[in-house]
């Protein structure tokens, strides 16, 4: 009697060791892969925006398709701040770096995309100028192999729960408007 | 054996491999975070060294000459190093240590470009001091290479420099005669009229324009805040003479330059219709004594035929310019062979200068090569004047760093592109000039080059005073957000469609006017027998 219970113990550590542990450590690693990707993606996607100063519809489905291409799926923010260098000419003694004296306003994602939206067909670009600023973040929306085996053991609630994260920031550097 | 036994080993097996893994996988994450941050870095201090060249020489009287620019490149290269010792947290380190991991960079301008790489100095013994010795290594700026190909054919042998626009310098020997010419190439046909009466794709050019604008000057040293006042202007070969009361001045490095009542300028300016006129002229000119010329005449400095770089048998300035209807057309098989003359000298001295580093870097085993840049890069190196930058070898754990930076700068008084002449209304704001707003809008009261809107500086020595040459403020659908302004592919074709209006009148001459003004190192138009 005794040695069944042993023997059913160590059949059930066994699948454990042999199957689940090198699961989660191989889906661990799978993970820090599209980790990888997915932060070069985003790097280069940002910076190419911000040194062409030009968005389109193009640059963005290529980046989605390459992040895609983990197998995850993913939320991406986009977000512009425009600079406005009028309000600082009103002075006479111009200043147009102060703070305050210029304002930024903010283009998210929604607005983007409604701007880069090809409708009947035409391409569109957003462009930017030098000094406004750039940045996307992108964050796993399904819940990975690594994640669900990790649930199984230890339950991660909330909303943020993603596991695969990346973000990049920058000054536009062209005037997107133009050749 | 024991299934317990089994697991043991299992797991003594596994559990080296996991962690090795681990370990491998964190690496190479480490590694592309850290090429990562250093790309961005890297662009960061490039732009931080367009930014000194721009503010440098949009606020200096005198950046167009040869040896101002090269201070202001200096002291780009200066901001560059710093910025680079700043953002790699090397703060401390001077430029010299830095300079081992910088084999080039490259500042493209109108119509060549400077490199800033390691070279031996060669003086001959007796000149040779105390400052520089014969076969020293020293860093700086090569000298100043145009955009240039040399095409033999005949009795014509010539060198001919291409510009950032369609404006090119012919040297050399032209069917038997020394030539020296500068000027623009326009198609003759889209250029009707003569005298005053010149017209441009059907569009009228406006003759005895009236020019105005703020300048802002101190009277003395004791002065807190400068004068700024709107005078009438003239500008020629990028100097601005203001008209004031009975006399004329213009502003050489803050200071007011007053010139004796005998010498006049023109209150009105008449630089449009002179740049039409004398492209027509010089294009016909052009086409009568290298209409047939093509790119399997072009020749290296050893006379090897550079066919196989630029294509067999493809015109140059023939009346067919393949699928473009003119010459200027972006499309034009002028423009193509244009772009492949610039990409082909930049390519070819840089690759050169970055090889020979290998020679001169002293403290790092790198191998230095040239990274292959992309299509998208080439074509911001091919249209805009901007500075290039290349890192390389430093170690950032798995492989060594090999990145570069091209930033590129639309506000200089360098070149006049297309893009650069922006529109005033009259309700106070100044557009892009393919904004949406503008068409059919009856209001346009000028146009000038994008420059004169940025803010200048004037100082004393003690105190300095801030003013817009055009008090404007920028259009929120063109210029503050640029979502209202078109970018067509080709920007004659797109004023051409819009017919004779107030757009495209103020566009035209503007464009004109500010090509014909602008300093450039060849306005020598000769031919001698």
């Amino acid at each position: 009697m005794g040695d069944t219970v042993i023997t059913i113990i160590a059949i059930v550590l066994a699948a454990v060791l042999m199957f689940v542990f090198p699961l989660m450590t191989m889906s661990d690693r799978t993970d820090d892969v599209s980790q990888l990707s997915v932060e070069t993606a985003t790097t280069e996607f940002v910076d190419d925006v911000r040194t062409t100063g030009r968005l389109s519809i193009d640059k963005y489905n290529s980046f989605v398709q390459e992040i895609s291409a983990t197998g995850n799926s993913y939320d991406v923010e986009m977000q512009a701040q425009i600079l406005d260098e009028n309000p600082g000419k009103k002075t006479t003694q111009a200043e147009s770096t102060k703070i305050g004296e210029n304002v930024y306003y903010t283009m998210y994602t929604s607005q983007i995309m409604d701007t880069i939206d090809p409708q009947g067909g035409t391409p569109k670009t957003l462009a930017l100028k030098e000094g406004d600023f750039f940045s996307t973040s992108v964050r796993n929306t399904n819940s990975t192999l690594s994640q669900q085996l990790k649930n199984f053991f230890y339950k991660v609630t909330g909303n943020d729960t993603y596991s695969i994260a990346a973000e990049h920031a920058g000054i536009v550097t062209a005037n997107g408007a133009g050749n | 054996m024991k299934i317990q036994n089994l697991a043991v080993i299992f797991v003594i097996i596994m559990l080296p491999i996991s962690l090795i893994l681990t370990s491998y996988v964190q690496n190479q994450v480490q590694t592309i975070e850290l090429q990562i941050s250093y790309d961005f870095k890297l662009t960061n201090a490039t732009y931080d060294a367009l930014k000194a060249f721009q503010l440098n020489t949009i606020n200096s009287g005198t950046s167009d000459l040869s040896n101002s620019k090269i201070r202001d490149i200096e002291a780009s290269v200066n901001t560059f190093f710093s910025s680079i010792a700043e953002n790699f947290n090397m703060a401390g380190y001077n430029k010299e240590t830095l300079q081992d991991y910088v084999p080039a960079l490259v500042y493209t301008m109108y119509d060549g470009y400077y490199i800033y790489t390691p070279f031996t100095n060669t003086i001959s013994d007796e000149d040779a001091g105390a400052t520089y010795q014969n076969g020293e290594k020293l860093y700086g700026l090569k000298p100043y290479v145009h955009y240039s190909c040399r095409y033999v054919k005949g009795s014509t042998n010539v060198v001919i420099t291409y510009s950032l626009d369609n404006c090119i310098t012919v040297e050399g020997i032209v069917n038997g005669k020394a030539v020296y010419k500068t000027g623009y190439l326009i198609e003759p046909d889209n250029i009707i009229g003569s005298g005053d009466n010149i017209s441009y794709r059907h569009v009228p050019i406006t003759a005895n324009e009236n020019l105005q604008e703020n300048v802002g000057f101190y009277d003395n040293t004791t002065q807190t805040q400068a004068t700024i006042g709107n005078y009438n202007y003239e500008k020629i070969d990028g100097v601005k003479y203001y008209h004031e009361g009975d006399h004329w001045f213009s502003m050489l490095n803050n200071e007011k330059q007053t010139y004796p009542t005998t010498t006049q300028y023109s209150d009105t300016s008449n630089d449009a219709i002179e740049y039409y006129t004398n492209a027509r002229e010089f294009t016909d000119w052009v086409r009568d004594n290298l209409g047939d010329l093509t790119t399997s005449d072009a020749v290296d400095e050893n006379n090897n035929s550079l066919a196989d770089v630029y294509g067999q048998n493809i015109s140059i300035f023939g009346n067919d310019q393949g699928s473009a209807d003119a010459i200027e057309d972006p499309n034009s098989l002028f423009n193509q062979h244009r772009l492949s003359v610039i990409r082909y000298s930049i390519e070819k001295n840089l690759s050169i200068a970055i090889a020979n580093y290998n020679r001169y870097a002293s403290s790092t085993s790198a191998n230095f090569q040239m990274p292959n840049l992309s299509e998208t890069d080439w074509e911001k190196i091919l249209n805009n004047v901007s500075v290039i930058s290349f890192m390389q070898g430093l170690s950032i754990g798995g492989k060594i760093y090999n990145g570069y930076s091209i930033v590129t700068n639309t506000k200089t008084e360098e070149v006049v592109n297309t893009d650069s002449i922006y529109i005033i209304t009259s309700d106070g704001n100044y557009h892009r000039a393919t904004d949406q707003d503008l068409i059919g809008n009856n209001n346009i009261t000028g146009a000038f080059s994008n420059i004169d809107f940025e803010r200048k500086s004037v100082t004393n020595g003690s105190s300095t005073t801030y003013y817009y040459p055009h008090t404007e403020l920028g259009c929120y659908t063109s210029i503050v957000n640029q979502t209202g302004a078109s970018v067509p592919d080709n920007i004659y074709e797109y004023m051409e469609d819009l017919g004779n209006t107030a757009l495209t009148r103020a566009y035209f001459t503007a464009l004109g006017r500010e090509r014909f003004s602008m300093y450039r190192t060849n306005p020598i138009t000769t031919e001698w027998n």
